[in-house]
């Protein structure tokens, strides 16, 4: 998120992605740094998806993944 | 805050006299009265029944204590009379009690209150003196730095600011008895209302100390009178910003500078009180670079442009001449570019140095543009020898500048090609390049050097644009 | 201890810093993809720039050294060149 923050202060408009049990983690840290980028989240676990799992969660993300970038109609 | 009956004394451990009269206390006590004793900072000190812990330093800051003993008579509710320190025939009055402290000597003076010491004053303030100072708070976020924060809220100009905090706001304010939340004006181009609390918070960004503050105040008051056109002047494409000139008592007294390199960097009255002014328009107003301010190139005199000037020569200061005596303080707003120099090391009398400036006079904005830009014209103490042997004032000065700065009406206009149709006057000979009062001459610089400077206005002036504003300064 | 400010400004824009304005539509930009760097990111982003690609969205990959740091800065600097937009992935 401290990525997206510094890029935001350069002109890069953007938003990441993180599971489901990150979610509170990030609130936390954009109170901690007060900023609250777009952010997407997937369903948890990650670690021991395979590859045509991950693939599947990539599919299902995209609408969103371009909602991070892109203003909404 | 409900005062307890009777005797009231506020002590301090850490104090001789205090302990010298605390017997006394008791004794008072044992004499019937009731006692109540503030102590500041050892709770187990005083030797009387009735103790409040004053660590706090609440009861000291509310009853205004300044030093320590002071013995305070209460009377339905009400203070009645207080002693300052250890006097045996001031506190045998105020108990009544005629023998009271007979074996001390008859005088002791205290110490200092900690609730006055430096830096507590203005915390417990803050924290009990119902303190208003009219603006959102914004807390830091934990894991970041004061400064940098202010740089990530897009308040600075591109240099570091003092971070703006509740103490630091407080302290500027003591500087001037305007209340905080009195509006001098709507700042543009957002139509802002520009409080004196605002005020303060963009001085202390700039590094300004509180004794600045009144400069700053009367500058802001200059810069939102409708006749300067801050709007305007912000917005330009032009190079110009504000450019503030300091007459008066004040100068000395804050430390400005009107001698050696007074329009450059080094001295903290001069650039901290002309950043506060382009703060105030920054934040408070919203002109900023590429969004309202459209200028094409700016120039570093919009990190602040302030000087002072030397009001020890035959001439009349700028602020005698726009109404104010020399005995007070004012300040002049004028809309300005970056200085151009004007070199000449041979005129010992003042026609040829006239002419000198007259050359580069008749070339501002453009040769061939006439009526455009107001200008000032800062005299060096050489130049200024040249014109106080001779006995000229400002106004023969001005008066030789404007006859020396025609330029031929025939040829009027921007273009190169000299051809093409223009506004142009049939016949016209020549035209003042300046307005009627449109050169202002100051004096200022440091000894050595023969040259003076030229600061030109902005292109719109008048009714069209902007005029010069002077305001007094008031504490 | 938190440090308070106060104000400075016509207090006319909310008190949170707001993410800045997003483009109306990607025709013609570059979207940039950065894998912090946890295991099975990449395959995620492999398939992310696949299907933006097959959409005709130009895609840019990048990939920071940890994930427990932030992008050294010489990466922000080439991301904040080379891209329109961003997308940062994958934390779990």
């Amino acid at each position: 998120m401290q990525d997206i923050r510094e890029l935001d202060g350069r002109g890069i408009p953007g938003g990441y992605i993180a599971s489901e049990v990150f979610r509170t983690a990030a609130l936390t840290q954009g109170e901690a740094v007060g900023f609250h980028p777009d952010s997407l989240f997937v369903a948890h676990p990650i670690q021991d998806r395979t590859d045509a799992e991950m693939q599947a969660l990539a599919e299902g993300a995209l609408e969103d993944v371009l909602d991070l970038v892109r203003r909404r109609e | 805050m409900q005062l307890p009956e009777g005797i009231i004394a506020v002590v301090k451990q850490d104090c001789p006299t205090c302990v010298l009269v605390d017997p006394v206390l008791k004794e008072i006590e044992a004499q019937g009265l009731p006692v109540t004793v503030y102590v500041q900072d050892e709770p187990d000190f005083p030797s009387v029944a009735r103790v409040v812990d004053d660590r706090a330093l609440e009861h000291s800051f509310r009853l205004d204590i300044e030093t320590v003993p002071t013995l305070i008579r209460v009377t339905d509710g009400r203070e009645e009379a207080r002693a300052i320190g250890w006097a045996r025939a001031e506190w045998q009055a105020l108990t009544g009690l005629v023998t009271l402290g007979a074996a001390l000597p008859e005088q002791r003076p205290g110490c200092g209150s900690k609730s006055v010491e430096p830096g507590i004053a203005e915390r417990l303030a803050l924290r009990y003196g119902d303190v208003v100072m009219p603006a959102r708070r914004l807390d830091v976020p934990p894991l970041e730095d004061d400064v940098e924060f202010c740089f990530e809220r897009g308040w600075s100009d591109g240099l570091p600011l003092v971070p703006p905090t509740e103490e630091r706001v407080y302290r500027m304010l003591q500087g001037t008895t305007h209340k905080p939340d009195e509006v001098l004006g709507l700042a543009p181009p957002n139509h802002a209302e520009c409080t004196v609390a605002k005020v303060a918070i963009n001085a202390v960004m700039a590094g300004c100390k509180p004794e600045y503050l009144p400069v700053v105040i009367a500058a802001v008051e200059a810069a939102l009178d409708p006749a300067f056109c801050l709007h305007g002047l912000l917005a330009t494409t032009w190079f110009s910003g504000p450019m503030v000139v300091v007459n008066g008592p004040v100068r000395g007294a804050i430390g400005m500078n009107w001698r050696g390199n007074v329009l450059g960097q080094g001295n903290r009255a001069n650039l901290t009180i002309g950043r506060a002014l382009q703060l105030v328009v920054r934040n408070v107003g919203g002109g900023r670079p590429q969004e309202a301010d459209q200028s094409t190139f700016g120039t570093p005199a919009k990190l602040g442009f302030c000087f002072a000037e030397d009001e020890a020569t035959p001439w009349t200061t700028l602020g005698e001449d726009r109404g104010v005596p020399r005995e007070r303080s004012a300040v002049t707003v004028f809309s300005a570019d970056g200085p151009i120099g004007v070199a000449d090391q041979k005129s010992r009398t003042p026609e040829p140095l006239v002419d000198s400036l007259a050359g580069t006079l008749r070339a501002i904005n453009h040769y061939r543009l006439a009526n455009a830009a107001d200008v000032v014209i800062v005299v060096g103490p050489e130049h200024g020898r040249v014109f106080d042997e001779a006995g000229w004032s400002k106004a023969d000065v001005a008066g030789a500048l404007h006859a020396a700065t025609r330029i031929d009406g025939h040829d009027l206009g921007m273009g190169t090609d000299k051809d093409a149709p223009s506004a142009r006057p049939q016949g016209a000979g020549t035209l003042p390049k300046f307005r009627e009062g449109g050169i202002h001459l100051v004096r200022a610089g440091g000894d050595a050097g023969m040259f003076s400077a030229i600061i030109p206005g902005w292109l719109m002036k008048g009714s069209l644009g902007t005029d010069p504003v002077t305001r007094e300064v008031s504490t | 201890m938190t440090t308070t400010l106060l104000d400075p400004t016509g207090e006319l824009a909310p008190l949170e810093r707001q993410p800045i304005a997003k483009p109306a539509t990607l025709d013609g930009l570059t979207v940039g993809l950065l894998d912090i760097s946890k295991a099975r990111g990449d395959v995620f982003l492999d398939r992310l720039d696949a299907l933006l690609s097959a959409r005709g969205v130009r895609v840019r990959r990048y990939k920071k050294p940890t994930f427990t740091r932030p992008a050294p800065i010489p990466l922000i600097q080439q991301i904040a060149a080379e891209v329109d937009v961003v997308v940062e992935a994958l934390a779990d």
